[in-house]
């Protein structure tokens, strides 16, 4: 018998270089996966907790007794300044340039019937982008007057915002 | 096979060592952007805002003073009303006396809250 069994390790190189290969490409592939712009999961985990400490800002009054610059928004239907100061706290980074979050916000009330309603607060006009929705309870001591089936006196809504980045 | 040069073969084993350590680094990079997803939905699944939120306008609601008890009881209807058609929660809440404890309830489903509140913490 001819011994015939030198260059074993080359057979042995070969076997695990295959392996290796296909299972790096496995690796890879499943890797690369994750990381498509479809999976958005962390940057909207960011972006939710932004959007609810900016409200939980806006509905703290500046002194205990007082009514809060959220709720004093909604009553007075005054979106210009809502606009303007969700906006800078959205937006405001350590440094220039600003953030680029854009919102859209309703607020959803009991009427005067019992059933749900709702109107435009401000914000931006909403086409589909990839979006989280944050909310808040806002206690308002009377009816907003420029909305016609609310019910008189004290009453909670909820303030619904949606927030993207362009 | 006899013509076969199987020289340098303590480099080869080498470089098979080699790539099995680049090979483990990979699989530690898989896992960790894994563990980053899952994470990510765990939060955004749990309702910590949401309970937060609820106990500060309930806190509003017992703190203040000049709202009367038909207003009071109006505000948690809403709230009661509100979460149950855009928040698909079902909240119940029972309002405080002077020597009893204001009662929440919260289910939205997934995650289940209940609380006599006697410290009103922040």
């Amino acid at each position: 018998m001819v011994d015939e069994s030198c260059g074993q390790i080359y057979t042995i190189e070969g076997v695990a270089a295959a392996i290796l290969m296909v299972t790096t490409t496995y690796l890879v592939l499943s890797t690369t996966i994750i990381l498509t712009p479809g999976e958005t999961h962390i940057t909207d985990m960011q972006l939710e907790q932004l959007g609810y400490d900016a409200l939980a800002v806006l509905d703290t009054p500046s002194e205990y007794g007082t009514q809060s610059r959220l709720s004093d928004y909604i009553q007075n239907n005054k979106k210009i300044e809502f606009n303007q100061y969700l906006l800078q706290l959205l937006n405001t980074r350590t440094d220039l340039p600003y953030d680029t979050l854009s919102y859209n916000a309703s607020v959803f009330y009991r009427n005067s019937t019992d059933s749900l309603n709702y109107y435009s607060f401000s914000g931006s006009q909403y086409y589909r982008q990839n979006s989280v929705k944050v909310t808040r309870w806002v206690g308002i001591p009377d009816a907003v007057s420029a909305v016609s089936d609310m019910r008189s006196g004290d009453q909670t809504v909820l303030l619904e915002v949606l927030i993207w980045r362009d | 096979m006899a013509g076969l040069n199987d020289q340098a073969q303590w480099i080869v084993l080498l470089g098979l060592i080699i790539s099995l350590g680049i090979f483990f680094l990979a699989i530690i990079l898989n896992q960790s952007i894994l563990v980053g997803q899952t994470t990510a939905e765990s939060v955004l699944e749990f309702p910590k805002s949401d309970i937060q939120d609820l106990r500060s306008e309930v806190r509003f609601l017992a703190w203040d003073t000049t709202i009367s008890a038909g207003d009071r009881t109006n505000c948690t209807k809403d709230i009661v009303f509100l979460a149950l058609e855009r928040k698909s929660s079902v909240i119940n809440i029972t309002p405080g006396t002077s020597s009893t404890n204001w009662i929440i309830h919260y289910n939205n489903g997934v995650t289940e809250y209940n609380e006599q509140i006697i410290y009103w913490d922040f």
